[in-house]
């Protein structure tokens, strides 16, 4: 059946299901309609049978003469012709017979349920009737009279009867068939000018592209029971699609932004060295230049990718890595401590219930949140400050708070600090050679393992940035609760 | 001729005012931010103003619009890093003289910096004339009468601003405000000492010629009239 309705149309389908529908009821009418047919035609056909036995009967009860026998005369009976009878005494004695009466073969016979014998003479069907009856003859005779015991067999050919009940069921065959040939065209029509909300909705969804988002569902499709969600659907997604396009064009248009400042800065350093005749160490001064202008591209660029990277649909279908967070805080730690000490910083770190908890993200990932924060809160800060670093277990997570004691976030730029290419300090922020996007690149990977992250401002000064994450089960207690399930 | 420039990014910023001190030898004010540059703009002593778009604090086509709004009519070139025709057209609507799409070539910043000065001071073409004396801008030579002056930088400017504003009288101030920037502590004797040697050069080049530069005692100085000889007016 599969194979039937592959690759075809509903239309198609539930017309062919309606067309199925039908003619399995056409061939039950008519197995029924035969039935009934067949009923009816054979009770009137034995009615029948019986009323013209019962002719024969009267017949004989009228025959009367001297000898007291019983004669039929032919003259009175009006019986079909091709009906065949024969009448019999109680001791065989013929009273009368038809013309045509053959003695059926004894081992033609067979009983119907009706009582009828079903017999064949000269290739024709009769179905015969055995009528027993009885004839007083001179009941006021001195000896008593005579009783007769008279059978009576009458029959009657059936085709007549099988013809009468072909017409009743062709009758009904032809009017099914009828009536499935004009279904199939007006179902077609029917499910045509129906589905034509459908149609409706598609053309208006065909012309949504890429410049043109606007998508106004027809008010068919919206009232329509089967549509409405479907239009709700497809306006949700358009919308969602919008709102993305939109956030990709702005990120690219402030990507080229970043990239073209960063081009014109090298070429512009290059430019500067061969306006005239310099000495050795200009020229290697601004070659020095020049690198240092390399770098922060390279670095622009790095960023830029991470953040494709975490943003990327396929990056987060990637199989679902974990690692333990505190020993990453470790590394960070580690590894931006002499960046600290140079701008005079004090990291003060600690981990609290939070080692052994895993976390779902790459070790990676993990680094780079981790040390984004960090930098930032040490970027922040002032010679002689203390930044501190605290993790703890928190709600079924671990939640890592930075917190720095500088001039905190100006109230409006608050909202705007996870945004790609903001920059709270733009003049700063260029000097230190941050590309706006360390915080965008945090909060994608924070989003990714499905956590959550936030920055406020103290209540005294300077700024705290908390990331929650959920534990995972890490590889060491995966392991643990192994052994415990083995144990137990 | 005095440039201010407006421009956020630390290293262009740095750059540029190189370029445009070493190239054409302008002074150079920078604003990193678009607030310090719309006070800075105020002053109203630039001869071209060099403005980056995306600034903090106030953004370039803001500080363009209240420049404008001012009736200020100095040559405004935009530095943009942004595509597309149509923030082209916003921004010469609002008044940009000219626009440079980042990343630039240096060369050619200066010289739309070099052209838009010019036609800011009402002279298209490169090379300045005025009485005897030939100044080619692009060069940044002088001739009197075909024979060549050799000038200092400082004397060269002085001798362009005053050519540029022919029956202006410029005083020592105004001199001072477009010849050097704000990092430069210079006093008006300075400018006197300047002029001094100008009007000597000028006048070894052609011996017994007419004065090029006159001085109107406590105002300042102005470029000599061609039609009437300082002696008579001396009178």
């Amino acid at each position: 059946m599969k194979w039937f309705f592959y690759r075809r149309s509903i239309a198609f389908r539930l017309i062919a299901a309606v067309l199925a529908v039908e003619a399995l009821f056409a061939v039950l009418l008519v197995v029924l309609s035969f039935g009934y047919e067949r009923h009816t035609h054979f009770t009137a056909f034995g009615v029948m049978l019986h009323g013209r036995a019962d002719t024969i009967m009267g017949a004989i009860q009228d025959s009367e003469d001297k000898e007291d026998t019983l004669i039929i005369s032919k003259s009175d009976l009006r019986l079909p012709g091709e009906d065949i009878w024969q009448a019999l005494d109680q001791d065989g004695t013929v009273l009368g017979r038809s013309a045509n009466w053959v003695a059926p073969e004894s081992d033609s016979r067979a009983k119907s349920r009706d009582g009828t014998l079903s017999v064949e003479i000269n290739g024709r069907h009769y179905a015969v009737l055995e009528m027993h009856g009885t004839r007083f003859v001179d009941p006021d005779a001195p000896d008593g009279g005579k009783l007769h015991q008279v059978t009576v067999f009458y029959g009657a050919p059936t085709d007549r009867v099988w013809h009468a009940i072909r017409g009743g069921v062709e009758f009904y065959a032809a009017g099914s068939l009828l009536l499935l040939a004009i279904t199939g065209p007006l179902i077609a029509w029917l499910l045509h000018r129906g589905l034509s909300p459908v149609r409706e909705l598609a053309n208006l969804a065909a012309q949504v592209s890429a410049n043109s988002w606007q998508f106004s569902p027809p008010e068919s499709a919206r009232t329509t029971p089967e549509l409405a969600p479907l239009t709700l659907a497809m306006e949700n997604v358009l919308a969602r699609l919008e709102k993305a396009f939109r956030q990709q064009r702005v990120f690219v248009s402030d990507a080229a932004h970043e990239l073209k400042t960063a081009v014109a800065v090298i070429k512009s350093s290059l430019q500067v060295l061969t306006l005239r005749p310099r000495s050795n160490a200009e020229y290697e001064d601004g070659l020095e230049r020049c690198l240092t202008d390399a770098e922060r591209l390279e670095g622009l660029v790095g960023a830029m990718l991470t953040l494709a990277r975490v943003e990327s649909a396929e990056g987060a279908a990637a199989a679902p890595a974990s690692c333990e967070i505190a020993s990453r805080l470790d590394e960070v730690v580690l590894h931006l401590g002499p960046l600290a000490e140079l701008r005079g910083v004090r990291l003060n770190f600690s981990e609290g219930a939070a080692r052994g908890i895993s976390v779902a993200m790459s070790g990676e990932d993990c680094f780079i949140l981790l040390s984004n924060l960090v930098l930032n809160a040490v970027q922040h800060s002032s010679n002689g400050a203390v930044v501190d670093v605290i993790a703890e277990t928190d709600e079924g997570g671990v939640s890592v708070s930075v917190r720095d004691r500088g001039e905190g976030v100006d109230a409006a730029a608050l909202p705007h600090v996870f945004d790609r290419f903001f920059r709270g300090d733009p003049s700063r922020a260029r000097s230190t050679g941050g590309a706006g996007l360390g915080l965008a690149i945090s909060k994608a990977i924070v989003e990714r393992a499905g956590g959550e992250v936030s920055l406020e401002n103290n209540a005294d000064h300077g700024a705290t940035a908390v990331v929650w994450l959920p534990a995972v089960a890490g590889e060491r207690e995966a392991a643990a609760r192994e052994r415990a399930s083995a144990v137990s | 001729m005095r440039v201010l420039l407006v421009e956020d990014e630390v290293r262009l910023a740095e750059n540029l005012c190189a370029a445009l001190r070493e190239g054409p030898g302008f002074a150079v004010d920078l604003a990193p931010d678009g607030q310090m540059g719309d006070e800075l703009a105020r002053s109203g002593c630039y001869d071209l103003v060099v403005l980056d778009l995306m600034l903090p604090k106030v953004d370039g086509l803001t500080v363009l619009r209240r420049l404008r709004a001012r009736k200020d009519a100095t040559p405004v070139l935009i530095l943009t890093a942004m595509d597309g025709k149509a923030s082209v057209i916003e921004l010469l609507n609002a008044g940009a003289d000219d626009y440079l799409p980042k990343p630039f070539d240096l060369g050619e910043l200066i010289a739309r910096a070099k052209a838009l000065i010019r036609r800011g001071k009402g002279s298209a073409h490169p090379v300045l004339h005025a009485l005897d004396i030939e100044l080619n801008t692009l060069e940044q030579t002088v001739q009197r009468c075909g024979a060549a002056v050799e000038l200092s930088p400082t004397e060269y400017r002085i001798l362009e601003y005053m050519i540029h504003h022919p029956r202006k009288v410029v005083s020592q101030r105004e001199l001072l405000e477009h010849l050097y920037d704000y990092n430069w502590e210079h006093h008006s004797n300075v400018i006197e000492a300047h002029v001094s040697n100008l009007r000597k050069r000028l006048q070894a080049a052609v011996p017994g010629g007419q004065p090029v530069i006159e001085t109107m005692r406590g105002r300042g100085y102005r470029l000599a009239d061609a039609a009437r000889p300082v002696a008579e007016r001396g009178a």
